[in-house]
């Protein structure tokens, strides 16, 4: 997981790219160089932006499907307790345990904690809400969501980013900057 | 290729006309697109409209209060007729819903793009409709106080819900649909609400899309988890909103009354569901693609797939009518039969023959395509199936209920001021919310239009699939 979640430090290299390709290409090549702790910033997804930045498979399925499970069996066993065992009520004859009639709540609570677990797995993975970010610092990155196509580097400690910061430059990448977490 | 000539970009030169109208790209999108929200609030007709569906709204908290103030007597409901004006409204304001959850889900699974325009206007529509729609259970109850009672929670009675009734079935379905809709409405605008924090102008408008766009930074990290995640929802949403409207015709079927306990009912509901949806995102989406500026990104296109599903989805419902009285009549049995007899000639027929007009013979002009393409006729088509699908909903409920199996027991409803002024209220309150929703939220997905736009330029080439050796 650790690999794949967005890479965490206080100082990064900025740089934007002109169009989307341009920067999928400059993610292989950034990454030949050595630098692994590389993250794109795009409005919309990059069309193989996974492979370039190298992920392995999400793993938002298997979480959907442990909230899934969870969701099934709990719904189900939930109504056998409650009307079966803890308060057997015969209602027109039915038995308290009947499984039919348990068959929409059972399917609905599995819907629920399946995409519960979906949306707050994905938070967790994305580790949002994080209103405050270092990339943030420069004015210019607020294209990143609208119309630019910009990528991250994540600098080691101790690092003053210039090596990352002429590879950049050399693959074309224009605003090239040093950005630094604002400790105040 | 197509997109070569008069600057519109288009999938295939075999798919009719474009999606997207002009030469755009991310910059004209982002402007154009959000441009409505940053318009100031002052323009008159928003105001007027706004005005209208805030006195509906407040009618609606005056009918609220009486009907909980003195108790549901004030409607008109009676024995026989103990569901009225309530579960009609419910029933009409869910299926209203589903259309929603059909284009942003279903259409989605079908990689049907001219969905992406329309997508997040008709996922508002679904959340406000299912707000609406879950008043009047509530209020129905009587002691809308103790509806906490339909949860499971530990009490100190031990009382738990009884899980074999379908109305605690229904408790379950609408709140699960109202939760998934509204979890998969907020993903899809996170990137958006990050757009509209980067693209303002002033401090507050920053500060307060900031909050809900959570810091999203269109990390390419982000984008893999988000877009298989995003997937996974509408993977979940379209048995979901089946499922719904199918629980919702087992608060029906699952009875022993004529004219309810047929196993047509989950199909044909979930028909009329999408049926009456599409018609209601029709209502609304003639006038707002107008005053938002909104015509290059819902074109004409869109309207008309939208009305061939509409004509679709009519036949659907018309097949449904024809069965049911087919069957009552096959059936043999006098009880059913009478029920559907009574509905063609008893004192309801109005309302049968509007049902009959709107539903059944209204969609027969989508067969043709000017008709189609003709922007104030489907205007009035889109009512009047908003009309018929409800007086459908009053005719299953209304006119099974009121002559029953003894004559002796047989008695007639009438809507009182508080039932009418209750229905019309969640009108207002829905128009309410959604006037609110075009003024502070883009109306249409813009990062999945951006990226539309960049699929319609630069098309991936087609898969060749190579068999034998």
């Amino acid at each position: 997981m650790e690999h794949d979640a967005a890479p965490v430090g206080r100082t990064y290299v900025l740089g934007q790219f002109p169009t989307g390709e341009a920067l999928v290409d400059a993610c292989y090549k950034v990454r030949e160089k050595g630098f692994e702790t590389i993250d794109t910033h795009s409005p919309y997804p990059l069309h193989g932006g996974d492979e370039a930045l190298g992920l392995r498979r999400s793993r938002v399925p298997r979480i959907a499907l442990a909230g899934g499970l969870t969701g099934m069996f709990g719904g189900y066993l939930m109504m056998v307790y409650m009307n079966a065992i803890n308060w057997p009520l015969n209602v027109a004859g039915r038995p308290p345990h009947a499984p039919p009639s348990f068959i929409p709540i059972t399917f609905e609570t599995t819907v629920l904690l399946s995409s519960l677990s979906i949306f707050f797995g994905l938070l967790t993975l994305m580790r949002l809400p994080q209103p405050y970010h270092a990339v943030f610092e420069n004015d210019a990155f607020r294209s990143a969501v609208n119309d630019g196509f910009w990528m991250s580097v994540a600098l080691p400690p101790g690092s003053d980013g210039k090596d990352a910061t002429s590879v950049l430059s050399q693959l074309g990448a224009k605003d090239v900057s040093v950005v630094k977490e604002d400790v105040a | 290729m197509a997109a070569e000539h008069a600057g519109a970009a288009t999938a295939d030169a075999l798919d009719g006309p474009p999606l997207l109208l002009g030469k755009q790209d991310n910059t004209t999108l982002t402007g154009n697109l959000l441009a409505h929200v940053w318009a100031r609030p002052d323009t008159r007709g928003w105001l007027l409209a706004f005005t209208i569906a805030g006195f509906g709204s407040a009618m609606l908290l005056l009918a609220i209060t009486v009907t909980i103030a003195t108790g549901i007597g004030v409607w008109g409901n009676n024995i026989p007729v103990g569901w009225a004006f309530d579960i009609t409204n419910f029933v009409w304001w869910i299926g209203i819903g589903h259309a929603g959850t059909l284009i942003s889900a279903i259409l989605f699974l079908f990689q049907q793009r001219w969905r992406t325009a329309i997508n997040r206007f008709s996922e508002a529509m679904t959340i406000f409709a299912v707000m609406c729609a879950g008043l009047f259970p509530l209020l129905h109850t009587g002691r809308p106080w103790f509806a906490y009672f339909m949860f499971p929670y530990p009490s100190t009675l031990e009382m738990w819900p009884q899980f074999k009734s379908p109305l605690i079935w229904d408790v379950f379905a609408v709140s699960t649909y109202f939760t998934v809709s509204l979890l998969f409405w907020y993903l899809g605008l996170i990137p958006d609400l990050a757009a509209l924090r980067d693209a303002s102008k002033s401090k507050v408008q920053q500060k307060i899309y900031g909050i809900f766009a959570l810091g999203w930074r269109g990390s390419g990290r982000h984008w893999h988890n988000y877009k298989v995640g995003y997937l996974l929802l509408a993977g979940l949403s379209t048995p979901l909103v089946v499922s719904v409207h199918t629980i919702v015709s087992f608060d029906f079927a699952v009875s022993v009354l004529p004219g309810w306990h047929t196993t047509i009912f989950p199909p044909y509901f979930v028909a009329g569901a999408v049926f009456s949806g599409f018609a209601m995102v029709m209502s609304w989406m003639v006038p707002a693609r107008h005053f938002l500026g909104l015509k290059h990104v819902i074109t004409e296109r869109h309207l008309e797939n939208m009305n061939k599903i509409i004509l679709a989805t009519g036949m659907l419902v018309s097949y449904g009518y024809l069965m049911e009285h087919f069957i009552a009549w096959y059936s043999g049995n006098q009880f059913e039969w009478f029920v559907f007899y009574n509905r063609a000639t008893g004192p309801y027929r109005g309302v049968y023959y509007l049902m009959l007009f709107c539903n059944v013979l209204t969609p027969q002009v989508f067969w043709f395509k000017w008709a189609r393409n003709s922007i104030p006729l489907m205007f009035v088509v889109s009512i009047l199936v908003n009309i018929g699908m409800w007086c459908e909903r009053f005719v299953i409920i209304v006119t099974s209920l009121h002559r029953d199996f003894l004559p002796a027991a047989w008695d007639m409803y009438y809507p009182t001021w508080v039932d009418i002024t209750l229905f019309l209220g969640t009108i207002g309150f829905f128009s309410t919310l959604f006037l609110l929703f075009l003024k502070f939220i883009p109306a249409v997905a813009v990062s999945e239009v951006k990226e539309l736009n960049e699929e319609l330029q630069h098309p991936t080439p087609p898969v060749t699939v190579v068999t034998g050796a």
